[in-house]
């Protein structure tokens, strides 16, 4: 390679590759259900959504004991696959998910919480292992993180409409200092 | 640096990153806690005996939470088997905790991973251990000493056949 090839290069690459460090955004589409994933790099941690499709969420459930009515109040209830990971930022991450934001045409506000779903589903009469089953499955309300691959996998719901875009913004703090990143037009499965 | 070497570090920086955003890569990283006594576990294996860790004292136990339906979980449990295998024997051992399912579906599970997994599975039916243990999340894995003392955590996925992770715990265990 030239000097002045490399030259020439040089700052492109830089420029991308700040970029990628700060708020990358990228989107993949799984090649056999379909389903899109967007997924950002920012400040040493990773986020990323996947959608679920409701028939994935409805075999997940009705699997798990839950009945057909409640499994069709959450399967319909725009799911995401959520990771979050400390990869290699400045020091302990933690976030609270009622700090993160669901941004669409009639504001902000926080993905649906746990306790949100643990009145909804307390009209289905669902047993012990069918709940126990779907706390864990949930992505954590709070949780830390140390840097050098600390992280969870677990279900979010935005409760948004099918069709619905929105950003969503993972927030969290690290020594003190708040920190976040964020997904843009994200769309639920249908 | 040669600007040639600077280029190509920063195409495969580049390329990390885009490999990140397709499936995170399991990483071998224990962090170091403040040790505390372990919390009570005792709870029934597949063959319905109880199993106590208070009865492994001297050994290191890795103790891991998880469940069939949970992707990082499925994904590190064939390292576990592997590491089990090659280091069981220097005095550590591994607990894995199933929470919430029933025999039959870790059964059916533990079948088709390979290698299948000869360390004891026990059942937390009611999550009442996971909670003692203040897992917030699944997997989540605790390192404990031969003192019986929780020394280390793993939140999420891990590759616990990596070199460096298992001599570590190996040499925890005195070797």
């Amino acid at each position: 390679m030239s000097r002045a090839a490399v030259k020439s290069l040089l700052p492109i690459l830089l420029f991308a590759l700040a970029g990628a460090a700060h708020a990358a955004q990228g989107e993949s589409v799984h090649p056999d259900t379909g389903a899109r994933t967007w997924t950002t790099a920012a400040h040493g941690v990773t986020f990323s959504l996947t959608q679920i499709l409701p028939d994935q969420a409805r075999a997940f459930y009705l699997n798990r004991g839950f009945g057909v009515k409640a499994t069709e109040v959450y399967a319909t209830a725009c799911v995401f696959m959520t990771i979050l990971r400390n990869d290699a930022a400045p020091g302990v991450l933690h976030y609270e998910l009622d700090d993160w934001g669901v941004m669409h045409e009639a504001g902000e506000r926080p993905p649906l919480s746990f306790d949100y779903w643990n009145e909804r589903l307390a009209a289905f009469d669902l047993s012990d292992p069918a709940l126990l089953a779907f706390r864990w499955a949930q992505f954590p309300p709070s949780q830390s993180y140390q840097p050098g691959g600390d992280w969870n996998q677990g279900m979010l719901t935005s409760g948004l409409a099918s069709g619905e875009r929105f950003d969503i913004v993972a927030r969290w703090r690290v020594g003190g200092r708040d920190y976040e990143a964020t997904l843009e037009g994200v769309t639920r499965a249908s | 640096m040669r600007p040639e070497r600077i280029v190509a570090a920063l195409l495969l920086a580049l390329g990390a990153v885009a490999a990140a955003q397709e499936q995170p890569p399991l990483t071998h990283g224990l962090t170091a806690v403040e040790p505390y006594p372990a919390p009570e576990l005792v709870l029934e294996d597949m063959d319905d005996d109880a199993v106590d860790l208070a009865s492994l004292r001297g050994n290191v136990v890795v103790i891991n939470f998880w469940a069939t339906w949970c992707p990082p979980c499925r994904r590190e449990m064939p390292s576990l088997e592997r590491m089990h295998q090659a280091i069981g024997a220097q005095g550590v051992s591994v607990l894995a905790v199933n929470v919430g399912e029933d025999f039959e579906t870790v059964f059916g599970f533990l079948g088709a991973v390979d290698p299948s997994p000869t360390f004891p599975v026990l059942f937390d039916r009611d999550g009442a251990a996971l909670q003692r243990w203040g897992v917030r999340g699944l997997p989540t894995t605790f390192i404990v000493d031969p003192a019986g003392r929780v020394v280390a955590r793993a939140i999420g996925g891990r590759e616990f056949d990596h070199p460096e992770l298992m001599q570590r715990l190996s040499a925890l265990a005195g070797n």
